[in-house]
């Protein structure tokens, strides 16, 4: 047995004369595959909540980690409570415009890549609250990837739709990036959406797919539009 | 259920025609409590009515200008003694009427409730702050400023609490506020997202430099009470005894 060949071979496989790899004896030492794959592969198996929870679904969100669902089985090993080292935002809970410029921030701290999760009604839309205190949906705050609807959503409600981020990652491409997560300096600490935007989304009734429809108490918003059908 | 020769309280007898109350109420059902009657007798222009609510709730309103002084009498009175102030808070009933303030007292040597109301007219929202007599009037009171725009005579710190402080649309809880708030979504989230949060927490707001002091104590019905800032019993009070205070759980 001479020292250059010992070298190169796993124990298993020394002395057949053969290389030996991780799949036994014979198989090649090494893999071809993407670079995107092995990057979104271990991007959607370590995401690391950043939990924003105000409000009951925050209770939801607290047992979705916990024994019984347990989101560490699909990569959310640890609630990182910095937002230095998280990778996904779950807003759960209704967010006032007292906390709003807390969560802008928050977003802002994140480090690139990054999710958001918009759990339940009051936090995709404002939810019952349509207040003169309460934020009418967080997209226009920061950016939202997966609404969670409900109030407040199951467990496997609020682990569906981090799978749905899972399901996200996976279409990513690293020649990509660059367009899809560069930052803009100037829009930090600002709302995601303009001020059209912010209106669209906030009139009553009006949620993160932007429907307008049916309250009359907006002048100039019809109740009945023409191409809505009546039960 | 016999209802004849009653007035439909079951431990109270006494015809309940002669009424002007909101609630069908007996004459001479403040006997039926020990502070009402003793209250009327030495405020006699300042007490304005008496209502018994929900079957055994005392209610007294008194004259907005004096209402500071049946509070500290209240308190301070060995007889009486609603050293605890369970709430201060507002309702505004709409419509222009005036902005009711309540008091909502407790006599723990006693063991007796008092709920304290005035009415403020809107057009001059402005009482004597109570934060002198108890200092957990402090970050109520500064509720009610929130909510309803009440100013507070000598309050220590009378800024907004649940609102931010820079918050310009007015009082919330008022019944001529709008339900969405006075500015449109878009100038409330500008707004809101244009201030720092670090403006709300600074230490200074748990620090002892902006709370109250108390300067002095004053032995009241076997119990020591503080003294008001700047009145004339100051410069005779002494310390807290030692002996007559309760002993520090902590410092055995």
């Amino acid at each position: 047995m001479s020292d250059t060949t010992s070298v190169r071979q796993t124990p298993s496989a020394a002395g057949s004369g053969l290389p030996g790899g991780i799949f036994g004896e014979g198989t090649p030492t090494f893999l071809t595959t993407k670079v995107d794959f092995v990057v979104n592969w271990a991007r959607r198996n370590s995401l690391w909540p950043m939990p924003f929870g105000t409000a009951c679904c925050a209770i939801e969100m607290m047992a979705s980690a916990a024994s019984n669902n347990d989101l560490a089985r699909f990569g959310m090993e640890r609630m990182s409570f910095s937002p230095r080292q998280a990778d996904v935002l779950i807003c759960a809970g209704r967010v006032p415009y007292k906390l709003a410029p807390v969560l802008r921030r928050i977003w802002d701290q994140m480090p690139q890549p990054k999710w958001a999760v918009s759990m339940g009604a009051c936090a995709s839309s404002g939810g019952v609250f349509d207040a003169y205190s309460m934020v009418q949906g967080i997209d226009t705050i920061i950016p939202v990837d997966v609404y969670v609807p409900g109030c407040p959503p199951r467990p496997e409600a609020l682990i569906y739709g981090l799978i749905m981020i899972q399901e996200k990652i996976r279409g990513e491409t690293l020649g990509q990036h660059a367009r899809n997560r560069a930052e803009d300096p100037a829009a930090v600490g600002r709302p995601r959406a303009d001020a059209a935007e912010v209106e669209a989304l906030s009139h009553p009734f009006g949620n993160s797919t932007n429907q307008n429809r049916a309250s009359g108490l907006v002048p100039g918003i019809p109740t009945v539009r023409p191409g809505d059908r009546i039960p | 259920m016999s209802m004849e020769g009653g007035s439909g309280y079951k431990d109270v007898p006494g015809p309940a025609e002669e009424t002007g109350a909101l609630v069908s109420m007996p004459s001479g059902l403040e006997r039926a409590h020990a502070t009402v009657p003793v209250l009327k007798e030495r405020f006699e222009d300042a007490f304005l009515r008496h209502e018994v609510v929900a079957g055994d709730e005392h209610v007294v309103f008194v004259a907005r200008d004096r209402l500071y002084e049946v509070l500290q009498w209240l308190k301070t009175d060995p007889d009486h003694a609603y050293n605890f102030l369970s709430d201060v808070t507002a309702v505004d009933y709409g419509g222009g009427r005036p902005i009711q303030m309540v008091y909502q007292l407790y006599s723990i040597p006693h063991r007796r409730v008092l709920r304290v109301k005035a009415e403020v007219p809107l057009s001059d929202l402005e009482v004597d702050s109570v934060v002198p007599l108890w200092s957990a009037a402090n970050w109520l009171e500064r509720e009610v400023y929130d909510m309803f725009g009440v100013r507070f005579r000598n309050h220590p710190d009378l800024r907004r609490i649940l609102m931010p402080e820079v918050y310009a649309e007015g009082h919330p809880l008022r019944k001529d506020f709008p339900l969405r708030g006075r500015f449109s979504r878009a100038e409330q989230t500008r707004r809101a997202l244009a201030q720092a949060p670090e403006d709300y927490y600074i230490p200074s707001d748990f620090g002892p430099g902006r709370d109250f002091q108390v300067v002095g104590w004053q032995e009241v019905g076997g119990e020591p009470v503080p003294v008001k800032e700047g009145s004339a019993q100051e410069r005779k009070a002494s310390p807290p005894p030692a002996s007559g205070s309760p002993p520090d759980p902590t410092r055995s």
